[in-house]
């Protein structure tokens, strides 16, 4: 658990149009379910595309222990899933929900070689787990949104990461499959010991499983810490510059305006 | 009529002809393929011109034009690639600003040039009956390329056709493959100028990738089925123009189009789609066939 899986110091990253990141410095555990929740253009996607490798910056990145630049080597590429935010596909694409998911195992099976059984066997598997086996021989744009991000999920697994990104994989799917799909998060992070950073800044959908939270604001670090401490009113109202309380029902935290 | 085509291909002429108009028709909408679901029409276009533009620049310092254009279409093509990823530009832009220099640059070396211009001009509309042995090879040699590429990463091409960005994270070498795309577009698009032209590669390089999308939801469907629209639109042109003495280019790019229309009309996926969004059919109903 001691294992700093992530680390980050004096993370910066530059635009035409500005800093996006400035000086981000925080690390993250083996296993830890960490959330980085912030306003809109706080620099969350940002952070993630750093750590995926699709995005040039300054300062110090160690992933694994080793420290890393924006160009990649294959191995720890395959060592991070992604999930981005859903993209919209178009309806004829020529590719189908199965396929979809086999293009997660398509870059650790590296150049010649095909996906073969155990591949096709571990995909269905995992869209079985994911409740999307029965949509396998279904066009991937003809899917409704919630579908294609359980899709995604799938194939960012099949990868064997040892690391999740997590782009809001909830954001713009209609409330009972934002929980769905909160559940199937919770659901891998226990079965794979998955390490999982959480973007979202949708505060009544935070899955049960994460622990510890990363806010972010004008693409700095404006807390770290405990996930019930991060989303107290004192914090979010700093963090959003705006009133806000949250209140408590059946176990869970909900935010309002105040 | 069938006698009068036989005969025809009896002339060496023709039959080179025949011969290039599968070549570009395979090589063309095999490409035409990334050019529709990687949403990159103006590519072709850029291609086209950056050859028409080296072409010029060739005469004007007294060298082979189609091999000036053939050279500097894969520089440019080595060029487009590493500075749409460093540049913040949509690939789409960047490639409207290089059409829009290469043919300021066509231009100029057109205004400047003193003698014929007939080998620059020739680039742009082909002339399919006045082909060489040496086109043929080089077209052949440019097809099987394409399709070894083809061949050889069909996986990494699926998984960067539908995210590059998301295969690039999940360690498929997609920048490697775009670039081999872009580079073989180079190739294709100048190694074709001469049989159809640039103006009318266009159509080659969109078509034929348009109609699969008609009919298919499996890529390597997909690329059969825009390499015989493709080839079909090259041979029956070339026929059509035999036949009713048109000229070949223009009857080629009509035959794409009808064929494109044909699809269209007749699109299984369109229907299903139809049906699906009026109930008719369930959301289940497979499409694992199509």
């Amino acid at each position: 658990m001691n294992d700093k899986i992530i680390e980050l110091q004096g993370l910066t990253v530059r635009k035409a149009k500005g800093l996006l990141l400035d000086g981000i410095s925080f690390s993250v555990f083996r296993s830890e379910f960490v959330g980085v929740i912030g306003p809109n253009g706080a620099g969350k996607t940002t952070l993630l595309n750093v750590i995926a490798g699709m995005e040039k910056f300054e300062g110090m990145l160690r992933l694994f222990g080793k420290r890393e630049d924006w160009r990649r080597s294959r191995a720890t590429r395959l060592c991070i899933g992604y999930v981005p935010q859903l993209f919209p596909i178009d309806p004829a694409f020529p590719i189908l929900a199965a396929e979809a998911v086999m293009t997660g195992a398509i870059g650790r099976l590296g150049l010649f070689r095909s996906p073969g059984r155990k591949e096709k066997d571990q995909a269905m598997r995992l869209m079985e787990m994911m409740r999307v086996v029965h949509l396998a021989g279904r066009p991937l744009g003809q899917l409704s949104g919630g579908e294609r991000q359980k899709v995604s999920l799938a194939r960012a697994i099949l990868q064997e990461p040892d690391i999740l990104l997590l782009d809001e994989p909830t954001a713009n799917l209609d409330i009972a499959v934002q929980k769905e799909v909160l559940n199937l998060i919770c659901e891998i992070h226990k079965r794979e010991s998955l390490t999982i950073l959480f973007v979202t800044h949708d505060f009544n959908m935070i899955p049960a499983a994460m622990r510890r939270a990363v806010l972010l604001n004008h693409g700095k670090t404006f807390f770290d810490g405990d996930i019930n401490a991060a989303l107290s009113g004192k914090t979010l109202s700093g963090l959003f510059e705006y009133p806000l309380e949250t209140f408590e029902r059946n176990g869970r935290r909900f935010v309002s305006c105040g | 009529m069938v006698e009068h085509l036989i005969e025809a291909l009896t002339y060496p002429p023709i039959q080179r002809a025949a011969i290039a108009c599968v070549l570009c028709g395979a090589s063309c909408s095999l490409l035409s393929v990334f050019v529709v679901l990687m949403k990159m029409p103006l590519i072709g276009v850029s291609m086209s011109h950056a050859a028409f533009a080296d072409a010029v620049l060739g005469m004007l310092l007294d060298f082979n034009p189609f091999l000036s254009g053939f050279i500097l279409c894969l520089l440019m093509a080595g060029v487009l690639g590493p500075l749409s990823d460093r540049t913040d530009m949509a690939p789409e832009n960047l490639l409207s600003i290089m059409f829009s220099l290469l043919m300021g640059i066509a231009f100029l070396g057109m205004g400047i040039l003193t003698r014929t211009k007939a080998g620059a001009l020739n680039l742009m509309w082909g002339s399919l009956l006045s082909l060489s042995c040496s086109d043929i090879v080089v077209l052949t040699v440019i097809t099987l390329v394409l399709l070894l590429f083809l061949f050889l990463f069909f996986k990494e091409i699926r998984s960067v056709l539908f995210n590059r960005r998301l295969a690039a994270a999940s360690g498929v070498p997609a920048r490697l493959i775009y670039y081999a795309l872009l580079f073989l577009t180079g190739a294709v698009v100048s190694s074709n100028l001469a049989t159809v032209g640039g103006l009318l590669i266009f159509a080659l390089l969109m078509q034929p990738g348009a109609t699969a999308l008609q009919l298919t939801y499996n890529l390597k469907y997909f690329f059969l089925i825009s390499a015989a629209a493709g080839i079909g639109a090259c041979v029956s042109g070339l026929f059509v123009s035999y036949i009713f003495d048109l000229p070949s280019g223009a009857s080629v790019v009509l035959m794409a189009t009808i064929i494109f229309a044909a699809a269209y009309v007749f699109s299984p996926k369109r229907r299903l789609i139809k049906l699906k969004k009026r109930g008719v059919v369930h959301e289940s109903a497979s499409n694992r066939n199509i």
